[in-house]
């Protein structure tokens, strides 16, 4: 890749439109994040044992960082340990016992790389990986608000996020595809499902009197968050309404930045013969006849026989053909180009100035001019995707070691400003990023080398524990591995492999599991909840159950599942009653007991140590303990075997990875 | 309280996301980080000395007329059938256009209580409880459709994704009882609201600070009941299993692993003793009459009410019984003929609200639980299809009582026809920030840092409305 001119661009500045180009104080552009990457010395150690340790990079940024605080690294993880981390970390599953004791008894000094490697090259790995990505990016099946409307189609984006991450896909690329996918010129469908990026956020629809600027200010606001937030790492919406509090973005960079998205529009692409078309329209409109006929029948009515009417007219409305299969996507249309205006307080019945595109001016010379593109968002991607851009490569990186560590170099993984987190590694944040574009930004290779890492593979107990405690509670700089909850989607996809029912399907539209009729008589519409008709369905993984935001699986929001309205960086792991009463008294636990303790009962036979055994090696991914094991044969002595079994998934040693 | 339920947050993150940036309440508030991190839910101080430990909302979903409940405006009569004189400015509406006509009222109005608080024929009940309650009668929102609406009114945003009321009273104060939620929300059995789910919940916020919603029938709470073929006593070995499993393995300090061993202690406990609190045969039969418990119009909002009373005598923070749910006619949302609908909500509701307050007061709740009583806007002057009244959130009425709330007060008022907050105007978020003040909460105090911005309930810096204190 061609390195550009950072602050350059003369190719693209044309006529300085606006009056009062922003400046900036020395000392706003000062601060860290808004700095070229440095190349960070690697440093070097004179003991042996440190030679040892930190002969790899990572491991020699993180040993030194340790050194000074006097802190020590905690000893390597047992092999059961890692495999268990490992496959939890790039897989989002347990390993089965018999890949447990392959990976134990590997006399081979490579057994543990041939497993990351294994693993990363799992379809499995984008289905976990994509879901991180589909967090930051609030991902969801339906507009939300008060018709919360499905987005059929939105499904493909899912698919392209996991087939991305499946194939190693450049983040340059991946980020190109998905900013301006529909800009360029290839009849590749799944370009336009990239672009569907842009309209990922929740969407206001109203009946009555459409305040159509209202909304599609809304709309606006949203597709530039997005892009803050997601790519960049500095919280844009807060220059919406006024300049900045506490970073160096003005009023005007923000709507600079909108004026992006000026011309994008929704673009259904409909995937479907000629035939098809008229076949559906012929359908289509035959209901909306009748649905008109009810419409007329209903004039004059009143209270309950006005109610019945509406019924009935809702039913109807259901009758309505699905939609043809499409592509959800977005278009240029300059025709309909929003002009942008600075919005005195966000408010877009409050206009001031009027502004065209530019990128934030923190990043550029002062008073540099706005650009007029021909292709707005493949432009600003190119200025995104820069190699030496200060914040893309710098945000990403930090995201994986995040997932990684469950805690980022910078602690905040959306907000690289001044309220966000300090790096605690500066040095080594700047080693991955370079690393990283160095390595034509692929995401595989950086895993491996942050897996193949001494600090990766530490234990979570450090001998250590009580000083480094006092010094570092939060583990900031790793003088062990910190151990983590499993998120939502791990607990509910790993009960279902353990008990045997995890169906592996891969792709396709999204699953909507029975769920009582208490919470779909929470959803304004009810019938928008049309459950998957063939069970097997329903023990899909996680990530393929609909993402509908009007209604969330209690037991993935028990679990602290994000809310999908706003970007969630990094997931919150509360612990409280309800997740007991969850994992006690839930449907899906006490069925997948039910079915653990038959598979217990055939694969281990009738012996109540052999269940024992079996059923640790499945759920915790070792043998159990002789005090665990002493307190399950007596239990198992009076106790049925499916309350056993229930009890394994409410384990410790299962919810967790050390 | 357990002692060790502890959020895996560290430190010093916590103190910067709730509390940097306000020196003179810093020091009381490390003490109260440090509590919070050994139990997110432990009863926590207060920032100052609070008038009220609970909230009960009446939400009349949907948007009830201040023009025929607490508002009455005689010009509205005389204008019946005329375009709105242009002096009273503009409005914009989601349905009716400029050419609509004013829209008078069949209710006639009444002084009530030593106050003499006009109230509408329409509330026979509460016009006997006005010397309790606080009428605002200048509310205002910025949204005019309801979901948009509904989020304001419940977290202070017009967007979904953040932290409701409940959720943030309960950040703040903790729980006050361990054998019941802390925040409970109460639907409609008629259907849900249009900004559905994401208004009631915790948005950002930890889970653990998420509602219960209440069920109708006979599984008031999720997962508080055994599956059907496990006995009592069995799954109780099954509790002391998991303990003692989970125990086998616990490092001395492990606050973690102790927070999620006791968490079943918790689970179990609520588990054995919330069902008493949903059970209504207790209460006398005076009681039960009194909320209309049996009368078939009065009977679900009156058991709703009464239940939120038992919530609240038990410690519950945070109760919200909504009136209205399913299609717009079965919430306040009277477009089409503002009496046959207003008449039906209030015959459902008026009885059950105003035994409530009576019920609270004899008790002696009523000085600790602050009651609010409202929708998520008012009505339109102007008809709607010639008998309705549009949506209208420019002027209109909510009340307050209790927690410190003066009795037999009416505070703000709009113009002649009801169309714009005149007099005191008060904001959804003056609102939040009375509610904050009587629970001892400081609204800016009360933050949590998200996505680099310390967001609050508020997030434009609302006003206690002195004037009912």
């Amino acid at each position: 890749m061609k390195a550009r001119n950072f602050v350059g661009f003369t190719g693209l500045a044309t006529i300085l439109l606006a009056s009062g180009l922003e400046t900036y104080k020395p000392a706003e552009r000062r601060h860290w994040s808004f700095q070229k990457r440095s190349e960070p010395v690697i440093p070097q150690f004179t003991a042996p044992t440190d030679r040892a340790w930190g002969k790899q990079p990572i491991d020699a940024f993180i040993l030194a960082r340790l050194q000074k605080e006097e802190l020590r690294p905690a000893p390597k993880a047992t092999r059961a340990t890692l495999i268990r981390r490992l496959y939890f970390d790039l897989i989002g599953l347990p390993p089965t016992p018999a890949e447990v004791h392959a990976f134990v008894a590997d006399p081979s000094p490579k057994a543990y790389e041939k497993v990351v490697d294994r693993l990363l090259a799992s379809p499995r790995y984008g289905e976990r990986w994509g879901q991180h990505w589909l967090d930051v990016v609030r991902f969801a099946e339906t507009d939300g608000f008060e018709y919360d409307t499905h987005r059929k189609d939105a499904w493909r984006y899912r698919d392209y996020v996991i087939r991305s991450f499946n194939a190693d896909k450049p983040y340059d690329q991946f980020v190109r595809e998905q900013l301006a996918g529909d800009e360029i010129d290839s009849p590749n469908e799944e370009l336009k499902i990239a672009a569907g990026f842009h309209r990922l956020g929740p969407l206001r629809k109203n009946a009555g009197n459409q305040e159509v600027a209202s909304s599609r200010n809304e709309v606006l606001t949203e597709m530039t968050n997005a892009v803050g937030a997601t790519l960049l790492g500095v919280t844009l919406g807060c220059a919406r309404c006024h300049d900045h509090k506490f970073d160096p973005i003005r009023h005007t960079d923000y709507y600079r930045m909108q004026a992006f998205f000026a011309k994008t529009h929704d673009n259904d692409i409909t995937l479907a013969t000629p035939e098809e078309k008229a076949d559906w329209k012929a359908k289509h409109d035959a209901v909306q006849a009748e649905m008109k006929s009810l419409r007329q029948q209903m004039k004059g009515l009143k209270g309950p026989e006005l109610e019945n009417m509406k019924r009935k007219l809702e039913d109807k409305e259901n009758n309505l053909p699905e939609p043809l299969p499409a592509l959800f996507s977005v278009a240029n249309d300059p025709s309909k180009a929003t002009p942008i205006h600075v919005l005195a307080r966000g408010d877009y019945a409050n206009k001031g100035e009027a502004v065209g595109m530019r990128p934030l001016g923190i990043l550029l010379p002062d008073g540099a001019e706005e650009w007029k593109p021909e292709k707005p968002r493949t432009e600003l991607a190119n200025w995104i995707l820069q190699p030496d851009h200060p914040l893309t490569a710098r945000v990403v990186v930090n995201r994986i070691w995040h997932y990684h560590f469950g805690r980022g170099i910078v602690s905040t993984p959306n907000d690289f400003g001044r309220m966000g987190g300090r790096p605690s590694h500066p040095e080594l944040l700047d080693y991955l990023a370079n690393r990283f574009v160095e390595n034509g930004w692929h995401w595989k290779p950086l895993h491996r080398e942050i897996l193949l890492s001494n600090t990766y593979q530490q234990s979570s107990r450090s001998p250590m524990e009580q000083i480094a405690n006092e010094k570092d509670a939060n583990n900031e700089l790793l003088w062990k591995f910190s151990r983590r909850r499993l998120d939502a989607e791990e607990i509910r996809d790993a009960a279902l492999m353990v008990a045997g029912r995890l169906n592996p399907a891969a792709g396709g539209p999204s699953i909507m599991v029975p769920v009582d009729k208490e919470l779909t008589n929470l959803l304004y519409k009810p019938s928008q909840w049309a459950v998957t008709p063939d069970p097997e369905q329903h023990n899909r993984r996680s990530v393929y159950l609909i993402a509908k935001r009007n209604l969330r699986l209690p037991f993935m929001e028990t679990f602290d599942a994000p809310d999908m309205n706003i970007s969630c960086a990094k997931r919150e792991t509360s612990t409280h009653a309800p997740q007991a009463l969850e994992l006690m008294n839930g449907d899906l636990a006490n069925r997948l007991a039910i079915d653990l303790a038959k598979r217990l009962q055939s694969e281990a036979g009738n012996s109540p140590v052999k269940q024992i055994d079996l059923a640790y090696k499945l759920a915790a991914g070792r043998a159990s303990t002789l005090k665990e094991r002493q307190l399950a044969i007596q239990f198992l002595k009076a106790q049925p075997l499916r309350e056993f079994a229930l009890a394994v998934l409410n384990l410790n040693a299962f919810l967790y990875v050390e | 309280m357990p002692e060790h339920v502890r959020l895996t947050r560290n430190r010093r993150e916590f103190l910067t996301d709730a509390f940097c940036g306000f020196g003179s309440l810093a020091f009381a508030q490390m003490l109260h980080a440090d509590i919070t991190k050994a139990n997110p839910l432990a009863a926590k101080a207060p920032h100052f000395a609070p008038k009220a430990k609970s909230v009960i909302f009446l939400f009349m979903a949907g948007g009830p007329s201040h023009l025929e409940t607490f508002d009455p405006k005689p010009l509205l009569n005389k204008l019946d059938g005329q375009k709105r004189p242009a002096a009273f400015g503009e409005a914009k509406y989601q349905f009716v256009t400029k050419e609509a006509k004013i829209l008078g009222t069949k209710r006639t109005f009444q002084k009530y209580g030593k106050a003499g608080i006009e109230v509408s024929d329409l509330l026979p009940y509460t016009s006997q409880i006005v010397d309790d309650i606080s009428v605002i009668r200048s509310c205002h929102g910025d949204m005019v459709v309801h979901s948009a609406a509904q989020y304001q009114l419940m977290t202070g945003r017009v967007l979904p994704g953040f932290p409701s009321m409940g959720s943030w009273t309960i950040y703040g104060l903790g729980a006050e009882t361990d054998s019941l939620p802390s925040y409970v929300v109460m639907p409609d059995p008629d259907g849900a609201l249009e900004a559905g789910q994401p208004m009631y919940t915790n948005g950002f916020l930890p889970a653990v600070y998420q509602p219960t919603m209440l069920r109708s029938g006979a599984k008031p709470v999720l997962n508080l009941d055994l599956p059907k073929d496990v006995s009592f006593d069995q799954r109780k070995k099954t509790v002391e299993l998991i303990k003692g499993l989970n125990e086998a393995n616990l490092t001395p300090g492990d606050t973690e692993f102790e927070a999620r061993v006791s968490a079943y202690d918790l689970a179990f406990k609520m588990q054995t003793e919330a069902p008493a609190a949903f059970d209504l045969a207790t209460e006398t039969e005076a009681t039960r009459q009194m909320y209309g418990i049996g009368k078939e119009t009065t009977d679900d909002y009156g058991r709703r009410c009464l239940l939120a009373r038992r919530m609240v005598e038990r410690g519950v923070r945070f109760v919200c019984v909504v009136s209205g749910g399913g299609p717009g006619n079965l919430q306040w949302d009277a477009h089409e003929d503002i009496e046959e609908n207003h008449v039906r909500m209030a015959a459902q509701t008026d009885q059950p609200v105003a035994a409530l307050i009576r019920d609270l007061k004899q008790r002696g709740l009523l000085e600790s639980t602050l009651v609010l009583w409202g929708g998520e806007f008012g009505r339109s002057p102007e008809a709607q299809g010639g008998k309705g009244r549009d949506h209208h959130n420019l002027g209109f009425t909510m009340w307050m009582a209790g927690g410190g709330i003066q009795g037999g007060r009416v505070v703000g008022a709009t113009d002649e026809i009801g169309l714009r907050a005149v007099e005191k105007p008060v904001h959804f978020r003056d609102i939040h920030t009375t509610i904050l003040h009587q629970l001892g909460l400081n609204q800016d105090a009360l933050s949590y840092m998200h996505l680099g911005r310390r967001e609050r309930l508020t997030e434009v810096h609302g006003t206690v409305i002195k004037e009912i204190l």
